[in-house]
């Protein structure tokens, strides 16, 4: 705290406003080549990242040495002395917000010997069926972030994560699983066992006929979707940047009128929750589509004060001292629940190459990667290799509903979804 | 010390400076600082490693202390790691043509606002463009005593145009990037082709997808490259038995026309002067006349799997050195561009890329066109968009039935392991026969 404070009082001599935000953070990983440990990490990671205000100018800069604070402060300021300026508000002060972490677990105990446990239970989980590990990890780990400003506000918080993750393979079929908490509350015997299933039950792949069919996207799949043209779509920023296609669609119809997409910062699942956003505005549920209709978009302050908005909460900030930027922090989506697999549909696990869909337009041409055609639910064949091809943003818009069950995919917590009619290119 | 074989350190410090210019605005631009170290140490079995944000070199034993912590790690590991010997050594570093170090950041900005307002034509809503130079100086030192330590600089920039009619929107983008060098100057140009580009596709129709004859342009023939070839070659997938190039050493996978090689020793954007274990880098063919001759390796695949040399461990900083790919390429071959286009006869011309990604352990990969164009009768005819292809490993490079003589490298990053290097992939035209091309059109 006493350097915090230190850089503020120089800053506030130098500067209209200066942010403060310094972060650490100690991890501990093991990898697994095939079923055996072949390394065990730690990692003491540290950073600071300050943003100045003057007259409109906005300058950041970040060190991973704190104690070249110095340095630091005199890039922002020249960083500022170039930008554009803008009409700025203020940084928020502070506000009677309830301290206790929202995704913080105390059992999270980032040493080796929990690593080891995990990886332990991910291999027996892989035994459920005849296949080979080719890699495997492990990680536990805490990081610590405290936001200070000169408007006086000073928050600090603690975060915790356990993440595992394995492929697998038999043959030329190959079978990925991971899952990630905050919370000791993983299984990794069940995430061995799915990577397993995943590439036992797509051995024998049959080719599938070219024409359009109903698909079934897991969460894994519909979250490259969303997250790679989606979610840019509705940052304020890119709205007024004249870089979204939903910009000039609110109060329209956007998504299926059944479905709704909001980032809610209080899921207690979510791996980014948060009671206040990157540069410390009070978080609140953002209602992006509420029944299909297209209700808002995100802002961070910048944006908001820039454009005559108000933030929305949603700064969020990049890798370990990154400025603040507009993101989502736990992304959700409701709509009808059905079961998805009645009659005939494609169940996709995942895709491949879902980050060259166009950004923009939404159009995307992607592998298929341990995808099944389904018949009443039952597997009749893995299909073997086969492209899918649509816009995101046409095929939200009819859909034969979502699962009951949702699961965490990074900062989305999303269920399976049904889209209708969609082409593959087969054989 | 005791039940520590081996140990590294590779510290990196350096600079970070970027530019966003955003519709004429200066978005933000300025400077950050790196300084991050990974230290490895091999015990019995496997290795431990330490990750230090702002590191400095302790003497002494509390250097020991530093290595006994990182022991204590490895000491949980099962599996038995060799290291092959291997020559190291430090190739020079290109001379700066230009250090951008000394050029000042207002001078970058209107510079790169230059190239901006060459993108801001009739027709063109929103203009985006960035630039970003890295600085690092790598120290490197082992438990054999050898020390090195470079520096380098690697900058470029990105302009990307959106064109909009009738509310429809489609994007034209250039990026560029150089290693010591500053590649701002007379560039111009870029933001209007970016621009004409984006307005172009706006009457560009999406093609039916299907198998069909395909041209890449050296571009996207680089990319094809470095995700149906390189990615499997990487000896740390091999030895996991993740690649379906396992076994294949000899064996003819692609057809006669096609020589694949890596190389870091070439001063393209992938240059590493010694690899981030400190080997010798150097060329690897790992496709000769198309049969498999040669997988990437580092020291411990070397040892495990063999075939090759070591010299292609990389890393980002502060993380641990894994397999990768530096500068890619297809070796030319002696026909004519028009000649592939004629051979085609019915099928599409692919340009430029979006990225690809594969799955090494199927042997599935994929990659995106920005853009393209149909060609009917030998003849190119009508732009095409959104295009992307798909292929099998051990299938695709058989259907490489003409290589140009055109090869050019173009610059990029590429993820693996949660890593991003840079890296350069590069070829001539290329022809496929019977290529799997994706599209959501209806022609």
């Amino acid at each position: 705290m006493e350097l915090i404070e230190q850089i503020l009082h120089e800053g506030a001599q130098r500067v209209d406003e200066l942010e403060v935000y310094l972060f650490s953070g100690f991890s501990v990983s093991a990898r697994l080549k095939r079923h055996e440990i072949h390394y065990a990490s730690g990692a003491n990671q540290q950073g600071l990242s300050l943003r100045v205000i003057h007259k409109g100018h906005i300058g950041t800069s970040a060190t991973m040495n704190p104690e070249t604070w110095n340095a630091c402060m005199d890039a922002a300021i020249a960083s500022a002395s170039l930008a554009t300026p803008q009409d700025w508000e203020g940084l928020p002060g502070p506000e009677n917000l309830d301290p206790t972490p929202v995704n913080y677990d105390p059992d999270v105990t980032p040493d080796a010997k929990t690593a080891k446990t995990l990886l332990s239970e991910l291999v027996e989980g892989t035994k459920s069926y005849p296949v080979e590990i080719t890699s495997g990890s492990a990680e536990v780990a805490r990081y610590t972030g405290t936001l200070a400003n000169t408007s006086g506000l000073c928050y600090q918080d603690y975060e915790s994560m356990v993440s595992v993750g394995v492929e697998t393979i038999v043959g030329q079929s190959t079978g990925y699983e991971y899952d990630a908490s905050w919370k000791m509350d993983i299984d990794p015997r069940i995430v061995g066992e799915k990577a397993a299933y995943l590439a036992h039950s797509s051995q024998h792949g049959k080719d599938i006929v070219s024409g359009n069919y109903d698909i079934v996207l897991s969460p894994i799949a519909l979250a490259q979707l969303l997250g790679g043209v989606f979610l840019p779509a509705l940052s304020g920023k890119n709205v007024h940047a004249g870089r979204s296609r939903l910009a000039s669609l609110q109060g329209q119809q956007v998504m299926d009128r059944t479905l709704s997409l909001r980032d809610d910062p209080f899921h207690p699942r979510g791996l980014s929750s948060c009671r206040w956003d990157g540069e410390g505005t009070p978080t609140r549920i953002v209602h992006f589509v509420e029944n299909g209709i297209l209700r808002e978009f995100a802002y961070d302050l910048k944006t908001a004060y820039r454009y005559g908005k108000k933030t929305t909460g949603n700064a969020v900030r990049g890798g370990h001292g990154g400025s603040p930027t507009i993101g989502t922090h736990t992304l959700t989506l409701d709509g009808r629940e059905e079961n998805l697999r009645e009659g005939r549909v494609v169940h996709v696990n995942d895709v491949v190459g879902a980050h060259t869909a166009n950004p923009l337009t939404g159009d995307f041409s992607v592998e298929l990667s341990n995808a099944y055609v389904l018949q009443d639910g039952t597997v009749e064949f893995p299909v073997r290799k086969a492209m899918l091809s649509g816009n995101v943003f046409n095929v939200l818009m009819e859909t034969g509903g979502i699962s009951k069950d949702t699961r965490v995919v990074g900062s989305m917590i999303l269920p399976e979804i049904q889209l209708k009619n969609l082409a593959i290119i087969g054989s | 010390m005791e039940g520590i074989r081996y140990f590294d350190v590779r510290h990196v410090t350096g600079t970070v400076t970027h530019i966003d210019i955003d519709n004429t605005r200066v978005e933000s631009a300025g400077t950050s600082f790196v300084d991050r170290a990974i230290i490895r140490i091999l015990g019995q079995k496997g290795w431990g490693i330490l990750a230090i944000d702002s590191y400095t070199r302790p003497n002494g034993r509390s250097f020991e202390e530093l290595l006994k912590r990182g022991g204590s790690l490895a000491s949980l590991t099962s599996q038995e790691v060799t290291l092959a010997d291997v020559p190291g050594g430090i190739i020079p570093v290109p001379a700066l043509r230009e250090d951008p170090g000394d050029v000042h950041l207002e001078e970058k900005q209107e510079l790169l606002s230059g190239i901006e307002k060459g993108a801001r034509i009739d027709g063109i809503k929103s203009t985006r463009a960035s630039y970003i130079e890295r600085t690092e100086t790598v120290r490197f030192e082992n438990s054999s005593g050898e020390e090195y330590s470079y520096s380098l600089c690697r900058s470029g920039f990105s302009i990307m145009a959106i064109a909009e009619r009738e509310g429809d929107m489609q994007m034209g983008y250039v990026r560029k990037h150089a290693i010591q060098d500053f590649n701002l100057r007379h560039r111009q140009e870029c933001g209007n082709v970016a621009a004409t580009r984006a307005i172009a596709l706006l009457d560009a129709r999406a093609p039916r997808g299907g198998a069909m004859n395909a041209v890449l342009d050296p571009e996207l023939a680089g990319v094809f490259a470095h995700e149906a070839v390189g990615h499997a070659s990487e000896a740390d997938l091999v030895q996991e038995g993740g690649s379906v190039l396992e076994g294949t050493i000899g064996r003819q996978i692609a057809s006669p026309s096609v020589t694949i090689v890596d190389d870091p020793s070439l001063p393209e954007f992938g240059f590493e002067p010694l690899d981030a274990e400190g080997s010798r880098v150097g060329r690897t063919e790992i496709i000769r006349k198309g049969r498999v001759q040669a997988f990437l390796h580092n020291r411990e695949t070397l040892a495990a799997v063999g075939f090759g040399h070591a010299g292609n461990a990389r890393a980002m900083a502060g993380e641990p050195p894994q397999v990768r790919m530096s500068n890619t390429f297809i070796e030319n071959g002696d026909s004519m561009v028009d000649e592939l286009v004629s051979e085609c006869r019915s099928g599409i011309l692919l340009k430029g890329s979006r990225g690809g990604q594969v799955d090494p352990g199927r042997g599935i990969f994929q990659f995106n066109a920005e853009y393209g164009y149909l060609i009917e009768r030998g003849e190119v005819g009508e732009m095409v968009r959104d295009v992307s292809l798909s292929g099998e490993i051990l299938k695709t490079l058989h259907a490489i039935s003409l290589c140009a003589r055109d090869k050019k490298m173009h610059q990029g990053y590429c993820g693996k392991g949660g890593q991003s290097v840079p890296v350069s992939d590069g070829a001539p035209h290329v022809l496929l026969i019977d290529a799997v091309v994706g599209g959501s059109g209806t022609h």
